[in-house]
């Protein structure tokens, strides 16, 4: 699979063509995915482990938990509305407010203990690396 | 009392009309608009903006908002599994005359944008003393 590689002056419709190609892929779509429940995620991997990320505007940080037991990471936190006052009117009212969580079970090659997690202009981004023991290692060749 | 549980919902796409001319597909962020007697409110959820990244602009009455999201993220990512496509944000509002339109401010904090509208002295509610006669 093509890493994500934005040399380019227009990095966006690259991204965008490469996470839409999950969109239309039957095995993600038939019900063992879990479209419809909020935050929609996306996942990702790199050289390091795995790379989860959420689109969560609004969120305090410390209203946000993230645990991991065995191999389930769960997501979880509520979103409160931050605006005061009573307003005499509304003319959009389109944002959704309330709790959420979602777990997602990893495979066994990583290491829940060292992940971590990034909250940055609304986007969740959660790092969880590759256990030891899943890294490539070289093994030198003896001379017999 | 357990708090209202929250559902995923699609981003809708920009509509034809609005097109752009950058490259890429755009979004609409979702908006809530609310009115007190001196000011208006409007936020609008953009994730994946910096305040750097948020364009307001106010021409001919109309108000432009655009965010752009900062892609460095994903740079050297292979994707796994996708759930929601990334990309720009841009929706318009046109503004009503009884908005003071020097005095709008903006800022933008976790992925959400807040403008404060104050609406001009003539269109705040004002109290009229009846006098005796």
């Amino acid at each position: 699979m093509a890493l994500l590689r934005f040399g380019s002056e227009f990095p966006i419709p690259t991204l965008q063509r490469e996470l839409e190609r999950f969109f239309h892929n039957p095995a993600f779509t038939q019900g063992l995915s879990g479209h419809g429940t909020y935050p929609p995620l996306n996942v990702f991997e790199n050289k390091e482990g795995v790379v989860i990320v959420a689109e969560v505007a609004g969120l305090d940080p410390s209203q946000i938990h993230i645990a991991g037991h065995g191999r389930t990471l769960n997501i979880s936190g509520e979103r409160k509305a931050r605006e005061t006052g009573n307003p005499v009117g509304f003319h959009r009212r389109e944002r959704s407010f309330g709790a959420f969580s979602r777990s997602l079970q990893l495979a066994d090659d990583y290491d829940m203990d060292r992940a971590e997690a990034k909250y940055q202009n609304g986007v969740l981004v959660v790092r969880v690396p590759k256990a030891e023991s899943a890294k490539p290692r070289q093994i030198t060749v003896q001379a017999g | 009392m357990t708090a209202q549980e929250m559902t995923a919902k699609e981003k809708q796409e920009l509509s034809a009309a609005q097109e752009k001319t950058r490259p890429g597909r755009y979004y609409m962020p979702d908006v809530d608009i609310r009115e007190f007697p001196d000011h208006l409110e409007l936020w609008a959820d953009m994730p994946g903006v910096s305040d750097k990244n948020v364009h307001i602009t106010l021409e001919n009455g109309v108000l432009s908002l655009e965010g752009r999201v900062d892609t460095d993220l994903y740079e050297g990512l292979s994707p796994l599994y996708t759930e929601y496509n990334v990309g720009n944000y841009f929706r318009q509002f046109s503004v009503h005359e009884s908005v003071d339109c020097a005095g709008i401010k903006a800022t933008m904090r976790n992925g959400e944008l807040q403008l404060t509208l104050p609406k001009v002295e003539a269109a705040k509610p004002r109290k009229i003393e009846v006098q005796v006669s």
